[in-house]
Formats: structure tokens, sequence, C-alpha cells
């Protein structure tokens, strides 16, 4: 099936300003976006620039906005989309670097600051791991499976009117750790996630549930965290 | 990184909870009251004379406080949203208090010193 991909280009070095490419290629059934991207890169226009490592939703670097929706051009097969013509941008809310690279480090930084690793300062026992029930891990399974593709930061409104905003990323992983019951780092991520640029720029808008490839629901994480730095402060 | 504006915002979110409860339930009882139990009747006089007494007095300051506590609180959320300069989002969040504060005022001075004209009617 004939498909035109409508491609968002941009080049800082040329000075030029972004504009939308046409390629028009053959997609084949089960052919994913990514797949359609590399055809393109490899047969048409080599100058195309996206990023892709696993090509198999694991590694999250192919994020982009895929006819106005966030979503993993890996996962995403052109069939699927029903359209004679796919629009690609770039993940929104990020400066783009070139064609459909965004510069991530911003976003790289919000994980950073909610401290995404173990915090426990009693040593774990000698002859056995920290344990947890089955129970206890269900609390926070779903987040655990985060790829940090970027997709729900950059499809949420509260972070395109405020940068400095954690982001649901962030928060998912802060939600990951605060919700640990191994996790002993509660007083030291609560000055981030309680912040005017942490949790309460959340307005439950949910486009990050929609965005998420792996079906997170940031919103649910963010929701009883929210509840949590309540119950703790009052 | 710049986490500037600072920590909290708690107390803010959760009291927007608690006061959005107390308004929705505290608006359903205004108009059920207005247009139910004095048979549909809006007239001045009746409305008068229920806000003459010293307990619907009280229902309605807690109503208008927490109504303008909740909707100029909305205003601060949204200011923290889109602005992020400093000096005018300082600009912007004093005048919502000071706007606040008088509406506040004025109100509660019109609740309390109300009292039920006794020729009936204006
Ligand atoms: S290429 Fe790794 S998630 Fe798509």
């Amino acid at each position: 099936m004939n498909t035109v991909f409508k491609i968002y280009r941009f080049d800082p070095e040329s000075g030029r300003n972004p504009r939308y490419q046409y390629f028009e290629i053959d997609v084949t059934k089960g052919q994913t976006v990514l797949d359609a991207l590399i055809e393109i890169k490899a047969h048409k226009d080599g100058s195309l620039v996206f990023r892709r490592s696993c090509r198999s939703g694991i590694c999250g670097s192919c994020a982009m906005q895929i006819n106005g929706l966030n979503k993993l051009a890996c996962e995403t097969q052109v069939e699927d989309l029903k359209s004679k013509t796919v629009t690609i941008d770039p993940l929104p809310g990020f400066k783009p670097i070139k064609d459909l690279a965004v510069d991530m480090e911003p976003f790289y930084d919000k994980l950073r600051a909610v401290l995404p690793y173990l915090i426990n300062p009693d040593s774990p026992p000698t002859d056995k791991e920290r344990i947890q029930s089955p129970e206890e891990f269900k609390m926070i399974e779903l987040a655990t499976s985060c790829i940090l593709c970027g997709g729900c930061t950059s499809s949420c409104p509260s972070f395109w009117a405020d940068k400095a905003y954690l982001g649901p990323a962030a928060l998912v992983k802060a939600y990951r750790y605060v919700f640990d019951t191994r996790d002993r780092g509660y007083s030291d991520r609560s000055g981030v996630v309680n912040n005017k640029h942490g949790l309460w720029r959340c307005h439950t808008i949910m486009n990050c549930n929609d965005a998420c490839p792996k079906h997170i629901f940031p919103t649910e994480g963010i929701s009883l965290l929210k509840r949590k730095v309540v119950e703790e402060k009052y | 990184m710049d986490r500037g504006i600072g920590s909290g915002g708690a107390f803010a979110w959760f009291f927007q909870r608690i006061s959005g409860v107390f308004l929705l339930v505290a608006l359903l009882a205004h108009f059920w009251v207005l247009h139910y139990v004095s048979g549909g009747d809006v007239t001045f006089q009746i409305v008068a004379q229920r806000l003459a007494t010293p307990i619907w007095k009280t229902i309605d300051l807690a109503f208008l406080v927490l109504a303008i506590i909740h909707g100029f609180n909305g205003f601060i959320m949204v200011i923290h949203d889109y602005i992020h300069n400093h000096n005018l989002r300082l600009v912007l969040v004093s005048f919502i208090w000071i706007a606040g504060i008088v509406l506040g005022l004025l109100g509660t001075i019109t609740i309390i010193s109300f009292q039920a004209p006794a020729g009936g009617g204006l």
C-alpha cells in the first residue's frame, strides 16, 4: 500500500526554517513506522535524522509524534494508523536538535533530581536479598517498566507551560521508589516532588496515560504520591 | 537545575479539594433552599429575612470565605502554571491576595451588618 510520510525536517546548520518533507513508499503488511523511516533513510534521503536502537520497544529511543500522538515508532504499525498520509514530528515540548532528534538532557536532569535509585541506610541482610512480598511489588510493578522514552512528559500540557516542571516520567520514577517497601529515601525526595515545579503542576489532564507505550498510567502514580505527601504533612 | 519558586504547595492542593467538596454541597443546598424551600418565590423579603438570622449569616460567611479562597487559590495555581518570571509572579500573586482580602472583607461586612428591613422590602 502506498503511503505518504510527511516528516518534520530541521537542520540548525542550514539556518532554514523547519519544514515538512514528503516521501512516498510502498508499505508492506506488518511494517512499522520505524521500518519506514529506516527505508526512507536508506533509499530516499540519507540525511534524515531519527533515534532508534532496539527496534522492539525496549530502549525508548524512538519516541516521536505520529499523526499527532506520542508513540514509539518501532511499536506502531503503519497499517494500524489507517491513514494515507502519516505525519511524523519530533516529541513536542523538547528542543529539536535535528529532524526528529530532540534534546533529552533536561528530561534526564529531572530524572536525576528525584534520586532514581534505592536509598536505604540499613545494610542489607548478608545471607539474602531485601525481601519484598508479591503484593508489595504489585504496587510498583507497572512503574518499574518505564523505558524513559519521554513520550508522557512530552505530551503533558503542564510541562509545555512550565519547562521546569518535573513531568510525569520523573514523578513516576519518584513514585516507583517512594512506594518501594525497601526504600527509605522519602525525606530526601519529598522536597523535590512537593514543589511548585513538582507534583502540584499536575492537573490530571491524563495525556500521559494515553502516550505511555507501556501503559503505566502515570497520573495514577502521581495522584498516589500527592496523597502520600499530604498524609505525611498533615 | 532551578527549582526556584521553592518547595511546598501541598496545602494549597489539599485545601482546594476540601473546599471544593464543601462548596459543592453548599452550592446545592443554596439552590435547594432558594428555589424549593421557600416555595420557589425568590423575593427580597424572603431572602432578607433568612439572611438576617445568625445561623444563615454563619453559613453564608463560611460560603463566602471558602469560595473566595478556593477561587483565588485557583488563580494562584494558574499563575504558577504559566508565569515563570519571578517579579511578574510576585506582582500578580500579591494582586490576587489583595483582591481576595478586599472582596472577602466587603462581603463579610455586608453579611455581618445586614438587618432585615422593618418595613418590608425596598
Ligand atoms: S527503537 Fe527502542 S523503543 Fe523503539
